[in-house]
């Protein structure tokens, strides 16, 4: 019986239309994606096709293939009853737990059926020949069935239980498609909250639905080489996630199967309604007859007041609106931090937020409401006698698109009510309005209108509901995967326009121009979907397409033919200007043309990158900048010298390609050699240059933009907040590799080989050149900007004029700069404070005076650190300069440090107890001034260890001696975790710290790590004369540059012990891997009222190589065991809460300590401030028992 | 009044639900009989330009039904035999909103319109109760008062009275004949007495054609005469099949009546009574049958 009734609804499912298009459609989504280059699986080394790349395809998959599920599962309910054959399939003997679980298991193996086309799809497209043979592994079977059985079936009869029972409970599928909407966004706001709380990741590992999060706590840390070979172990966290869930699936069941009852309940019984006389109407009164003409504009406000109620008197838009809410609240509540540090809630940051976090909302909804409001009369049966009235068809499509229009407009309003309540919770009571108007709820509200008007008339021409949900279901993936595969301009990309970045300190800027004229185009587009919508509309019975065609040129008279030619004449004609703007006036690259473009420039001219050029030995500009209308002239000269031991015949010199104009002035030599769209140029010296001579040349260069581009609108010039450097509008001597095409993948396309990697440490020829590329200069800077702006360079201000309406001012340095620095150039405030002679600035924004205290502070704390320890600050000034938040980062030039209002004027740093991010961030730019503005590393393996390492290093040490040792492990187990992940998205390979390759978790987060243990190893007193020495010899001078291991010789010279030098091998010179672990401590209280303490500890270590590979090492070394009252780097952990840390001999295995304390320890560990590498850092302090 | 010329209308399966329907419809009530399938609710929904006509024209006064239906719609009453209701509106307010829908826009007509026509269909007692409530009998009157509005020239109302009880079927048969002496109204069914009893004219369609025209009293009057009854056993029944022009058998008291059709007496205690509409209509839909 049961598998009769499961094999009846299997076959009756795969006749089913949603099958076969469920199938066909996930066929061609997962094809699509594995086999598209551009889309980033596997990554890195990491191949395409590796198991972990497969399987977390699938799982992604699982997200949307609930929707399927459903109609298969809820079918099997709701069917009985929208057909009302239920009656008669009810009255037969059959038992529930046949009806409910016969039919549940005949829907969900159809829906398994289907499924099977995700795994296929992917492995067709492996197939695919355009696919890069180097990005594709083995191809493991094992793969695609861990995926299929350990997630994608799971996953689906899961979610298939979950829905079922909601449709047995609600007998109704617009309910159970509620609760889909509802799982689908709670997932989406978990996976938020669990993106920005990796310290709850074994939380939700365990409770996300679908394994996703199990999976990626489970390969985090794993390298390319285990991504690339292993299957995950169904252990831990994966393996309760995926029983928990199994059970959940049992337990739907049985619900359902118990709650489910045959009979259909009887309505509760109400009051009766009291029966109320008729009113006095004459019987046969006549009654009045229909004015047609007059009634227009009362039949659009009756249809707009039905559609409206229907709309926000449904249960289902309190259920989605409140999921809007929920999800912008949890979004905005653990909004991001930068550096540890929270940002305060101010319209321009939270906007983007709001975007981001907010989009997928109004989307969904309008594409729901827009299918279910064209299709309600039809739905309801009422399509026979409305379609009979007079009502115009216009009044059908307006009033419907005008409602869903709302409904957007009000889930917008509902977010920014819901911000305003949290700003309120977080002590912020500033509400700015007008922003929120002016660049959320307006721009959103016409862009979100045009996916419903989209969505409108697609339903419009649909047979039925499902199939318009579905053709927008794939609008949204192609609009997704269009711009990815080089389709990216915004005039055929609906409703696209280019961006539009915030900031306090620009405005909406001029990228609101671009944007509006795009609005005006998609507006007018609209309107014509509007017009064949009401051309289309389907009325009466009929619902085939081709009639309806047929009538279109006659009802195409009048009115609607007026307002469909006056929309297309505004849509052309805002077309044709858009064009004109973004094709003619600026030019439209695509992401493939810019790759081409790199990869020619490359080919052409990385040839000359080692050839012997003069150094610029000092640098005059005279730069005009005209921010509001975005245009830089810019006049200079340089002194060219030759510091080479060889005659230099021929001088090269780039130029930005960007550059409107660019002309250059050469006494003395000839054009040999022009390239324009390159901006490349070869002078043939009449004379070749001697060693040591030195010669001028001038140039001219202008950089503007004029209208408004597709993208890439310019961030750099602009009306407040300009911010360049000199490349980017001064000539640049000689080939060097920045600006070149850097993805492996993308490199091997354009036929470049697949990586320029740096010269070895051992190549003597590299420090003959620095890896920044330029040499020492003098310089002497001026530049006028408009009078109500404050124009800055590196260097001493001289002189300081007002004329004209221009500010002008003239900068020269007094010691010898990197010939790589920026000017700006804002409405600032500025802040000073003398100290011990040297001149702290900070120039902000006028209403971001928040933190510039602390930034002065950390000013002071820094150069009193850094003066005492490393050797004299090498100015007579250190200025902080805001610019606007169109990048995130700080970066330090010569006495000048850029620094984003987005990471620290705007950080909120009222609660002392969350991390400093501000004073780090200062610390570490000021740590710039010497490594790197004092010396800079030879350009080879290791250069960026002497700047950015030793930045990361004297940033820790101020921040030590700021707030002390004890609090110092949240910020170093951040680094941990940041570099352990890092490893996995390694393209090329790990490199020990000494031969860093550039790699930002080596040299930043990994470098911070070691240079901790080390000064807490060998004492920071050593460790700061290691680095004094090295200084003191490459001080401000040129060629040779350091390299890497000449520090690492410094250290080893300061270490005292074996173990101190092997540490630095370990740490330095190998990758190296801890596992550190403490099991159960126990603590006994003794006789005498002390506690005899006791620490078993497993220890291993391990060594890496640059894939990944790993091998178990000796471990013999000294580590610190600690005892606590509280968990180090939770709350409010200080030293008080320390009993004892000691150091102790510690060797590969299981050892036990012994201690006997005062009071008794609640913590105890080996490592419990994670200075060592350790893949699991959260085991090694433990409870004491 | 309404003139149908040449009306075809088939299905995108294929099926011809009117097959070549010529008619003229003239003011007052007029019947359409049939059995179910017989295209009758096609015919309705071509009418009511619900439906675009495979060929054909469809006149209604001066109106081309098929260029222009906006036209006709202005002044049409149309009750579907099915149809739904928006879930949480009242009778009233949908009533209203079916008033403005037909182009009352005063406040004032609309109020006296839509209580007049509660009243006339006996909901003024249920007038604010969510329409999804509604029994079968309710929901129909609903459906007559909502057709009725602003005095339309041409009501076509499809099976009105299928789930109505004796009582409610009287009183909407009385409302209708009231309303039906100045307009066209157009009533199918498959209940011949709803015809018998209300329409000076009448068609029988069957297979898509019109099988009979005419006005009820000269059909019954062509029927004199060539009607003959006799109560047989049940298991003759197969013998007077053959041999007989039979146009209707029904039981009574246990026994069977046949009625068959012949110009002759045609003996056989075989006796001739007073012919009904009943008897026209099933006659004409046994010759159909035959010629089918």
């Amino acid at each position: 019986m049961f598998g009769k009734i499961a094999g009846f609804e299997l076959r009756y499912q795969m006749k089913n239309p949603v099958f076969w298009v469920a199938a066909i459609l996930f066929f061609l989504l997962a094809f699509t994606l594995a086999a598209t280059p551009a889309f980033p699986l596997g990554g890195g080394n990491v191949h395409r096709n590796s198991p972990v790349a497969l399987i977390r395809l699938q799982v992604s998959f699982s997200l949307f293939y609930m929707f399927v599920t459903t109609a298969f599962v809820a079918n099997v309910v709701v069917r009985d009853d929208e057909t009302g054959f239920g009656a008669i399939v009810r009255s037969t003997p059959i038992t529930r737990f046949q009806y409910l679980i016969g039919r549940f298991t005949g829907a969900f193996l159809a829906a398994a059926v289907a499924w099977l086309a995700i795994p296929v799809a992917m492995w067709v497209a492996t197939l695919m020949p355009w696919l890069d043979p180097d990005t594709l592994g083995p191809g493991m079977i094992g793969g695609y069935a861990y995926g299929l059985f350990v997630f994608g079936l799971p996953d689906v009869l899961v979610t298939a239980a979950i829905f079922f029972v909601a449709a047995t409970l609600t007998r109704s599928m617009m309910w159970t498609y509620v609760c889909v909407v509802a799982v689908f966004l709670a997932w989406f706001i978990m996976i938020q909250i669990g993106s920005q709380r990796p310290e709850y990741g074994d939380w939700f590992g365990m409770f996300e639905p679908f394994g996703s999060a199990a999976l990626a706590r489970t390969v985090r840390y794993w390298s390319p080489a285990e991504l690339n070979s292993l299957l995950p172990p169904l252990t831990g966290v994966l393996l309760i996630n995926r029983l928990l869930w199994l059970a959940v699936a049992g337990g739907c069941l049985a619900l359902a199967v118990n709650r489910y009852r045959f009979a259909e309940a009887g309505a509760k019984s109400g009051k009766a309604d009291k029966e109320e006389a008729p009113p006095q109407i004459e019987p046969s009164a006549p009654l009045p007859d229909a004015r047609h003409r007059s009634a227009a504009s009362a039949q659009f406000r009756s249809r707009m007041t039905v559609e409206m109620k229907q709309v926000f008197r449904s249960p289902a838009f309190l259920v989605l609106l409140a999921l809007g809410g929920l999800n912008t609240g949890l979004t905005l509540w653990f909004g991001r931090d930068v550096f540890g540090t929270p940002t305060l809630p101010l319209a321009h940051a939270v906007i983007p937020l709001l975007r981001a976090s907010f989009f997928l909302f109004p989307v969904i909804i309008a594409i729901y409401y827009a299918g279910e409001l064209v299709w309600r009369e039809r739905d309801r049966r009422m399509h026979e006698i409305v379609d009979a009235t007079p009502l115009p068809d216009w009044a059908y499509v307006v009033p419907k698109t005008v409602a869903v229009a709302l409904v957007l407009i009000s889930t917008l309003l509902f977010s920014i009510v819901v911000t305003f309540a949290l700003n309120l919770a977080k002590g912020w009571p500033h509400f700015e309005l007008g922003k929120y108007l002016v660049w959320y709820l307006l721009p959103m509200s016409v862009d979100m209108i045009a996916y419903a008007v989209l969505a409108v008339f697609v339903q419009s021409l649909s047979p039925n509901k499902y199939v318009g949900w579905g053709v927008m279901a794939l609008f949204m993936v192609a609009s997704i995967v269009l711009p990815l595969v080089g389709f990216s301009h915004n005039l055929y990309l609906f409703p696209q326009v280019p961006e539009e970045p915030l900031s306090e300190m620009n405005g909406a800027g001029i990228y609101w121009v671009g944007a509006w004229w795009f609005r005006l185009y998609w507006a007018a587009f609209c309107v014509i979907l509007l017009v064949a919508s009401h051309l289309l509309w389907r009325r009466g019975t009929e619902t085939r397409l081709m009639p309806r065609l047929r009538r279109v040129p006659r009802r195409l008279k009048g009115s609607p033919g007026a307002v469909a030619g006056i929309a297309l004449a505004v849509f052309v004609a805002s077309g044709i200007w858009i064009f004109y703007n973004t094709n003619v006036l600026n030019s439209y690259r695509t992401s493939s043309d810019q790759e081409q473009f790199l990869a020619d420039f490359e080919k052409k001219y990385l040839k000359y990158e080692k050839l012997p050029q003069p150094t610029v030995s000092k640098v005059t500009l005279n730069v005009a900048l005209h921010p509001s209308r975005i245009d830089a002239v810019t006049r200079g000269s340089y002194a060219l010298t030759n510091l080479t031991d060889a005659a230099i015949p021929e001088v090269h010199i780039r130029t930005d390609s960007d550059l409107a104009e660019a002309r250059i002035g050469f006494p003395g030599a000839r054009l040999k050699y022009e390239d324009k769209p390159f901006g490349y140029r070869i002078y043939t010296l009449d004379r070749p240059m001697q060693p040591g001579e030195t010669r001028v040349m001038n140039f001219v260069t202008e950089r503007r933009q004029r209208g408004f581009p597709n993208s890439g609108s310019d961030k750099r010039l602009v009306p407040n907040g300009t911010f360049l450097n000199n490349f980017e509008i001064a000539p640049i001597i000689g080939m060097n590799r920045s600006f070149l095409l850097n993805d492996r993948a993308r490199r091997r396309r354009y036929g470049l080989p697949p990586e320029l990697r740096p010269a070895k440490l051992e190549d003597p020829a590299a420090a003959a050149r620095n890896y920044i590329g330029t040499g020492w200069t003098t310089s002497d800077i001026t530049i006028s900007t408009e009078a109500d702006q404050i124009p800055i360079a590196p260097g001493k201000k001289l002189a300081e004029t007002v004329a004209n309406g221009r500010r002008t001012a003239r900068f020269v340095s007094e010691v010898p700069i990197l010939d790589f620095f920026s000017i700006q150039s804002a409405r600032y405030a500025q802040k000073h404070r003398l100290y011990k002679g040297i001149d702290l600035a900070v120039y902000y924004h006028p209403t971001h005076s928040l933190n510039v205290d602390r930034m002065l502070n950390a000013l002071q704390r820094g150069l009193d650190y850094y003066q005492a320890n490393f050797g004299p600050y090498q100015f007579d000034q250190v200025r902080i300069i805001e610019f606007p938040n169109y990048a995130q980062f700080a970066q330090a030039f010569a006495n000048t440090i850029p620094y984003s209002e987005s990471i620290g004027f705007i950080g909120d740093t009222r609660d002392p107890d969350e991390i400093d991010g501000v004073t780090y961030v200062t610390a570490h730019e000021l740590g710039h001034q010497y490594w790197a503005h004092q010396i800079v590393g030879a350009d080879s393996q290791g250069s960026t260890m002497l700047s950015e390492t030793l930045a990361q290093y004297s940033a820790l040490m101020v921040m030590k001696h700021l707030y002390g040792e004890d609090q110092m492990r949240r910020f170093l187990k951040d680094e941990l975790d940041t570099y352990l992940r890092a490893r996995a998205t390694e393209a090329v390979e790990e490199q020990p710290l000494v031969r860093v390759e550039n790699q930002q978790y080596i040299h930043y987060n990994k470098g911070s790590l070691i240079m901790y243990l080390l000064q807490q190893r060998m004492g920071e007193a050593a460790v700061n004369r290691a680095l004094r020495a090295v200084l003191g010899k490459y001080r401000l001078k040129g060629a040779p540059y350091p390299r890497s291991i000449e520090l690492i010789d410094a250290f080893r010279r300061e270490a005292k012990t074996p173990e101190d030098q092997a540490l630095i091998a370990d740490l330095f010179e190998r990758i190296t891997i801890y596992d550190l672990k403490t099991t159960t401590p126990t603590a006994v209280r003794r006789p005498d009222g002390k506690w005899d303490v006791t620490v078993p500890v497993d220890a291993r270590k391990y060594y890496a190589a640059g894939k990944g590979e790993e091998k178990e090492a000796r471990l013999q070394d000294r580590i610190e065991i600690g005892l606590f009252t509280a968990m180090p780097g939770r709350g409010k952990f200080a030293r008080s809460n320390v009993v004892s840390i000691v150091r102790m001999p510690i060797h590969s295995g299981h050892q036990t300590y012994r201690f006997v304390t005062a009071v008794k320890p609640t913590h105890a560990g080996v490592d419990p401030y994670n200075f060592y590498i350790d893949r699991n850092s959260s085991d090694n302090v433990a409870p004491v028992s | 009044m309404l003139e149908l010329a040449d009306v075809s209308h088939v299905y995108p399966n294929g099926t011809r639900a009117l097959d070549h329907v010529t008619l003229s419809i003239p003011r007052g009530m007029y019947g359409l009989l049939g059995p179910n399938g017989a295209g009758k609710s096609t015919l309705m929904r071509n009418v009511a330009t619900l439906q675009t006509p495979t060929e054909g024209t469809i006149r209604f006064g001066d109106i081309d039904v098929i260029a222009d239906p906006e036209k006709l719609r202005r002044t049409l009453g149309y009750l579907p035999q099915d149809f739904g209701v928006y879930p949480r509106v009242s009778a009233y307010d949908m009533l209203d909103h079916m008033a403005v829908l037909k182009g009352i826009a005063s406040a004032r007509e609309r109020r006296t319109t839509v209580e007049t026509l509660l009243n006339q269909t006996n909901l003024w007692g249920v007038r604010k109760k969510a329409l999804a409530g509604f029994s079968g009998g309710m929901r129909q009157r609903f459906g007559i008062a909502q057709a009725l509005i602003g005095n339309p020239e041409l009501i076509i109302v499809d099976e009105p009275t299928a789930g109505l009880d004796p009582e409610e079927r009287n009183r909407f048969l009385n409302l209708l004949a009231e309303i039906g002496e100045n307009v066209v109204v157009i009533l199918s069914t498959h209940i011949v007495e709803d015809v018998a009893d209300l329409c000076p004219r009448m068609a029988v369609l069957a297979n898509g054609r019109i099988q009979l025209e005419g006005a009820p009293l000269d059909l019954i009057q062509a029927t004199r005469g060539r009607i003959w009854m006799k109560v047989i056993e049940r298991g003759e029944l197969d013998r007077y099949k053959e041999r007989y022009e039979l146009i209707s058998t029904r039981l009574f008291a246990g026994r069977t009546v046949i009625h068959v059709l012949s110009d002759t007496d045609p003996g056989d205690g075989f006796a001739s009574v007073e012919g009904g509409l009943e008897d026209v209509y099933f006659s004409t839909l046994s010759q159909s049958r035959r010629a089918a």
